[in-house]
């Protein structure tokens, strides 16, 4: 037993002398140092005697040395899309880049319908003449009270060319105002009834600016589902809180005004604006807004409304004023009401309208105002020249709606389609009716409260639709109509909107002659559906 | 280029009050990650908010408040080491805690797209780097405040306990890299109906 022991003693023995000659020259050495004593003294009356607490101490301050020493990491969005390839990978994908044509070459359904666009020679208008030599009647393009070619309006922006030169030379609110755009934004505060208005130089634009110059980031805004690319594009940008209401619905409007209201109350957030958003003639399918009940909602769950009269100015009420002389509702209740002078005057640019103080605080406050250019001064004139026409001129509106009224009442009987518009719109959407077996609408409980359908079965059926559509539109030109699909930027719309046909009705034709077209329209709808139900 | 398949989330139930309804969920304690905003890719302006720690001034007033709370609570009579330095240790863990780890968000200016709401001023700093200067000076500070005052006093184990523990929760644990954008929810709520706004597609990027 001891010699076991001592056996393993003497083997060992060497390995003890090197540890404890190692442990001595370490102390050694350390005691070299300078400064190594107060180390020493330092550690020893930390210690106080109590091994524990100076073990967490030591472990803390291991701690803190380990992590002085890493070394500095990437940033959050590099590191996380950051993949490290090695010379030889790299190398590779070199030799396999191929650059990307600036245009990527055409597809074949992209061809054709490049192909298909008419070409108009010469001036639009209401009969119009295509390059192929063909005169068709125009159905396709924004006419409502016939400005467009319109021969007082003609001389007046010639003269105005002649005196002025062509563009305006900057923004409106540095160099660019000439007296003409004064004078504009006098006339359509006068026709309207508004204390003031600013003019935007693109129709387009002009919700896209508007909207976020008033809603800000943390107000709520409550937008039917319905409107058009260019509110959702204002709305997206102006960051805001949205909740969208199904189309034109106005009891689910109350609904949803109501919830946001509890829900508001229920955080004890703090009272931000309150904005509603609607368009007056929807651009997607031409319903009409109705502007009582949401100027009855909005005082009642104090909101501020904000009405897009893009198509419905020049088109609605007894003088062309827009949605609000058509149901009778001052203008006063509107507190932002914004439009277009493109489409109902056939001019140019759109406009704001309302309180001196809103129209000033865009004046600053709206993108499009700060930074694009203003409007060129002969289209103001266009403007102003097409006010006038529409204050004076009294039976240009009922010629457009006995126009509207001959035209649905001609496409009332045709089978196998659905029109969403209005009665008393002058902008016609013709969709096709779903074939029966393929649901294209789901169940209004399981519709979500955006128009159209979820999204991947829609755009099977829209493929088809767009296909028909199409063949009806080059069937209408075979009969002398000039008609057209409504475009739409295909995957930035959200939702899409149905494929349709728009048809404008122009008050520019007499009543025969609209009659007449309409019947183009409906045979060649009749036809091209037999076909397909044939096919 | 094909359309992008939106999915938009189901808002049914945050408009019928019947169904809006908020259940507990099962667990005690759930560590949520904080995503990253779609904007942040664009957005290239956190360092404005988070600039100043980098700057020397920014890294000396560390020691200096710390000798100057230490030298104003000495003069309060009957206050002895032990008390003195911990009240200067949880202090300072506690200021630091809320200025770097509790407060999310930028103080100025509504112009930022709110990108950084849930972020505190940690996560901020270098924009999300980890062991930079900045950050290695500011994790040393407190532990090295802990072993000076350990070193200076006599603590009894309680007062040990509660100076180790703040140091641990509110100046060491907070600042882990392995913590980095998470928050530690207790006894968190289900929330199913807060149905966040439908944010349209993004505009697609031209070299998409």
């Amino acid at each position: 037993m001891n010699s076991t022991v001592s056996a393993a003693a003497s083997t060992l023995e060497p390995l003890f002398v090197a540890l404890s000659y190692g442990l001595d020259t370490l102390t050694r050495a350390f005691y070299a140092v300078p400064g190594s004593a107060v180390v020493a003294r330092y550690v020893k009356s930390s210690h106080q005697n109590d091994p524990g607490r100076t073990v967490l101490e030591l472990v803390l301050f291991l701690f803190a040395v380990a992590t002085l020493l890493q070394g500095r990491r990437r940033t959050d969005s590099s590191a996380k899309h950051f993949i490290k390839f090695s010379d030889k990978e790299i190398d590779e994908l070199v030799e396999d880049w191929r650059p990307e044509p600036l245009m990527e070459p055409l597809q074949p359904e992209e061809e054709v319908e490049l192909a298909k666009i008419p070409v108009i020679s010469g001036p639009t208008g209401v009969r119009p003449t295509l390059v192929t030599g063909q005169q068709v009647v125009n159905l396709a393009s924004f006419n409502f009270v016939g400005l467009v070619g319109n021969e007082h309006i003609k001389t007046r922006s010639v003269e105005t060319l002649r005196k002025y030169g062509l563009g305006s030379c900057g923004p409106p609110g540095f160099y660019g105002t000439i007296d003409v755009h004064v004078d504009l934004e006098r006339d359509i505060s006068s026709f309207l009834g508004t204390e003031s208005t600013i003019i935007y130089s693109q129709a387009f634009a002009t919700g896209s600016s508007v909207i976020p110059a008033f809603c800000k980031k943390g107000d709520v805004i409550v937008a039917d589902a319905g409107v058009g690319f260019g509110i959702r594009k204002g709305i997206q940008n102006s960051r805001s809180t949205v909740r969208y209401y199904r189309h034109n619905d106005m009891q689910h409007l109350e609904e949803v005004l109501h919830s946001m209201d509890r829900e508001r109350r229920k955080k004890r957030a703090p009272l931000t604006r309150r904005f509603i958003i609607t368009e007056a003639i929807f651009d997607h399918d031409g319903t009409i807004a109705d502007l009582p009940r949401i100027v009855e909602l909005k005082k009642k769950y104090k909101h501020r409304l904000i009405l897009d009269e893009t198509t419905s100015f020049g088109s609605l009420g007894k003088h062309g004023r827009g949605l609000t002389e058509h149901h009778g509702v001052p203008v006063t209740d509107v507190d932002i009401l914004y439009g277009s002078l493109a489409h109902g005057l056939s001019a140019a640019g759109g406009f704001c309208s309302g309180s001196n103080v809103m129209v000033e605080h865009q004046r600053i406050n709206s993108s499009s105002v700060v930074f694009s250019a203003a409007m060129p001064p002969l289209l103001a004139v266009c403007g102003s020249e097409g006010i006038n026409i529409l204050r004076n001129d009294a039976s240009i509106i009922p010629r457009l709606q006995t126009n509207v009224r001959a035209a649905r009442t001609v496409l009332e009987k045709t089978q196998g389609i659905e029109i969403p518009s209005d009665y008393q719109s002058p902008v016609i959407h013709i969709c096709l009716r779903p074939r029966s077996g393929a649901a294209t609408l789901a169940p209004p409980e399981q519709q979500s409260y955006f128009f159209a359908e979820k999204q991947p079965a829609a755009t099977l059926h829209y493929a088809r639709e767009e296909r028909v559509l199409q063949q009806i539109v080059d069937e209408a030109l075979r009969g002398g109509v000039l008609i057209t699909r409504a475009h739409r930027l295909k995957g930035q719309e959200n939702p899409e909107p149905r494929p349709s046909i728009r048809l404008a009705i122009t008050g520019a034709m007499s009543v025969k002659e609209t009659e007449d077209a309409v019947r183009v329209v409906r045979e060649a709808i009749d036809r091209v559906l037999t076909a397909e139900a044939q096919a | 280029m094909s359309p992008p398949n939106i999915k938009l989330p189901d808002t049914l139930h945050s408009i019928n009050p019947q169904i809006m309804r908020r259940g507990r969920s099962a667990s005690i304690v759930k560590v949520e990650e904080v995503g990253e905003n779609a904007n942040e890719e664009l957005d290239q302006t956190a360092s404005l908010n988070s600039e100043w720690v980098n700057y020397k001034g920014a890294w000396l007033i560390h020691p200096v408040l710390m000798l100057m709370g230490k030298v104003f609570i000495d003069t309060v009579p009957g206050v002895n080491q032990e008390l003195s330095w911990t009240i200067v240790n949880l202090c300072y863990l506690t200021f630091s805690y809320i200025m770097f780890h509790y407060v999310t968000g930028i103080p100025f200016g509504t112009e930022i797209n709110g990108v950084y709401d849930d972020l505190t001023m940690w996560e901020q700093i270098d924009s999300g780097a980890q062991y930079t200067p900045a950050k290695k000076w500011l994790f040393c500070m407190p532990i090295g405040l802990f072993l000076l005052s350990t070193h200076f006093t006599r603590y009894d184990p309680i007062l040990f306990g509660i100076n180790f523990t703040a140091l641990v929760v509110l100046g060491v644990l907070p600042k882990l890299p392995q913590l980095h954008r998470q928050r530690i929810r207790l006894m968190p709520e289900e929330d199913f109906s807060s149905a966040p706004t439908p944010i349209g597609p993004p505009t697609p990027k031209a070299y998409d």
